[in-house]
């Protein structure tokens, strides 16, 4: 059964437009300009049950957009869409019930209260009843690892504990559909990992469909089996992650500095550049040809090495891969 | 109406729970808009001290029990329902969000998920000034009661209808602000001291005059009738003010702001 069902989804703003200075301003005031913007084009897909995938895409794609029609939040311009068999439009309420939501950039934990307090109106607004209420309080908190802050006020948090009680707090009603716009955003690895975990345990014993959003393309790897790249409103890529990892996730950003200039010998499978006359270089590897120990231990046989750091690459270098790949498949067709 | 009313007293005891988590901060505050409030209860003191009799029909006592109604009634409303003055913050940053997320009426949840720490002060203010001046007349607590219901009402639906302009012009809280200012200035001074064409303000528009003057009116002489029409406006306006609500959040357009719950 499907989760999510989308048909040609567009959603248009009306924006005003005003030219540089205080006159365009006064000009503004008397004759506004308008112009439409679209932030959604004509999106379809179908997400089943059970699927946790990622819904990457540059700064202002259209990313939260979606993910609030989705919800409810937002109404489309034109499309159709069905989430959890319910028009997110028509029956907003009744859909709520059924999904659970993570948006690092909003809490639904009061700052100057304990997340426990949190929970207990959470618990009001989703028809919980009081036995039930601390028995689920009493799960998650062991899931979570809560018990030692669940009486703290929210404010003397820190972001970790902060998160793991935003996603405990969304879990509380036993979402079968749970959003998670960039839920990792700002923490450390190991928080993260920890994190990707719970969604992964609870994905595993619910069944819950998971829909996330994220600039971290750990997060992508480590938790999605598919992943939708949209950009400008529009969807450019719907594909597995394990060929996503394979075409884009394989390469490693390896950053390392000298005490004196050095040259780094040519390897097969990695792109060298060099600053600051041979102090600082930044090798692209891609690891499908050429391992990143063999890297490491090249550089190492180099010498005078004074630090070197392993990453990934970020999101929409990624992405821009994805559209130069595209571009190119376009013009094989033409 | 059973889940309506447990999501209210969950919010008001978090409500009050996030107060007393500054003390100082609560009982300052409180006691200080209690005291604001005083100095205004003194100038009126000296006034008809000076004047003697009557102020545009009005005694010291009627003074009184309009400041008493005004206080306590603006008390319940930003006690209760604080954010329809914080409205229009919450349409610009995007943070109806939470409330579109949640299984339950958005306009109830929005209103009743702030309080205002001053409003224990306004509120408690008008009990005050009804023991000393009042003491046990039955009467007075009567349409006193009445008055800070119909008062809480009109107030939080202006404000929260001048606030949904939002919704439409992007940026109303001036509006909201010129309209709370109104509601408070009409009720608080005899209301024969303004122009005819304020006091058809305060019966049409922004009828706040039927939640302060006429429950003053009735005190003094009962009559069916206004009773009947002042309660039914307040619904009414009620009723429209969250009419008008659901109308503009057609509109909305949501936001990114990064945001937390106070």
């Amino acid at each position: 059964m499907a989760a999510i069902v989308t048909e040609n989804i567009v959603k248009t703003y009306r924006t005003r437009i005003k030219s540089e200075g205080l006159s365009a301003s006064f000009r503004a005031l008397v004759k506004p300009e308008w112009t439409e913007v679209e932030a959604v084009r004509n999106v379809s897909i179908e997400i089943e049950k059970g699927e946790i995938v990622a819904f990457i895409g540059p700064n202002g794609a259209g990313k939260s957009t979606f993910i609030k029609m989705l919800c409810g939040i937002l109404h489309p311009t034109s499309g159709d869409i069905r989430v959890l068999g319910m028009s997110p439009v028509k029956e907003r309420r009744k859909l709520a019930m059924g999904i659970g939501t993570v948006f690092g950039q909003k809490s639904q934990l009061w700052l100057h209260l304990p997340p426990l307090d949190s929970f207990t109106l959470l618990a009001a607004i989703y028809e919980i009843n009081d036995d039930e209420r601390k028995r689920r309080v009493g799960e998650l908190t062991e899931l979570f690892g809560l018990s030692e802050f669940l009486k703290t006020p929210v404010r003397k948090l820190s972001l970790g504990q902060r998160i793991r009680c935003e996603v405990a707090a969304s879990l509380l009603h036993k979402p079968e559909l749970l959003f998670l716009d960039e839920p990792t955003i700002g923490l450390d690895v190991v928080v993260k990992q920890a994190i990707r975990e719970l969604i992964l345990r609870d994905n595993s014993e619910r069944n819950t469909t998971v829909f996330l959003t994220s600039h971290d393309p750990a997060d992508v790897e480590n938790l999605c089996r598919r992943a939708i790249v949209i950009d400008h409103g529009e969807v450019v890529l719907d594909s597995p992650v394990e060929k996503l990892r394979s075409e884009y996730l394989g390469k490693k950003l390896v950053e390392v500095s000298f005490s004196k200039p050095q040259t780094i010998p040519d390897m097969f499978g990695v792109e060298i550049s060099t600053d600051f006359q041979g102090l600082k270089s930044t090798l692209a590897v891609d690891t499908k040809m050429r391992p990143i120990a063999e890297v490491l231990e090249t550089l190492s046989t180099i010498g005078n090495v004074l630090d070197i750091t392993i990453s990934n690459p970020p999101m929409e270098e990624i992405i821009a891969s994805i559209f130069r790949e595209q571009e190119a498949l376009n013009r094989e067709r033409e | 109406m059973k889940k309506h009313s447990k999501i209210f007293w969950s919010y008001f005891r978090l409500n009050f729970a996030s107060a007393l988590e500054y003390r100082a901060s609560f009982f300052s505050q409180a006691f200080g808009m209690a005291l604001s409030n005083s100095s205004f209860i003194f100038f009126w003191w000296i006034a008809f001290g000076q004047i003697g009799g009557k102020i545009a029909g009005y005694s010291f006592e009627d003074v009184l029990f309009i400041w008493a109604v005004t206080s306590s009634g603006y008390g319940i409303s930003t006690l209760l329902f604080a954010n329809a003055s914080e409205l229009t913050r919450l349409i610009i940053t995007g943070e109806l969000d939470t409330f579109l997320l949640q299984p339950c009426n958005v306009l109830l949840s929005v209103l009743c998920s702030r309080t205002s720490l001053s409003a224990y002060g306004d509120l408690i203010y008008g009990f005050i000034l009804m023991v000393i001046f009042y003491g046990s007349n039955r009467l007075a607590w009567l349409w006193f009661f009445a008055g800070i219901v119909l008062f809480g009402l009109l107030m939080t639906a202006v404000v929260l209808t001048a606030h949904s302009l939002s919704f439409f012009l992007g940026d109303a809280s001036v509006i909201g602000t010129l309209a709370t200012e109104f509601l408070i200035n009409v009720s608080i001074y005899p209301e024969k001291i303004y122009a005819p064409f304020i006091r058809a303000i305060m019966y049409s528009v922004i009828p706040v005059g039927i939640a302060v003057h006429t429950p003053l009116r009735l005190f003094a002489e009962f009559s069916l009738l206004p009773t009947l029409i002042a309660f039914m406006v307040a619904g009414l306006y009620c009723v429209l003010a969250a009419t008008f609500f659901y109308r503009g959040l057609r509109r909305y357009e949501s936001g990114n702001a990064i945001v937390t719950r106070l």
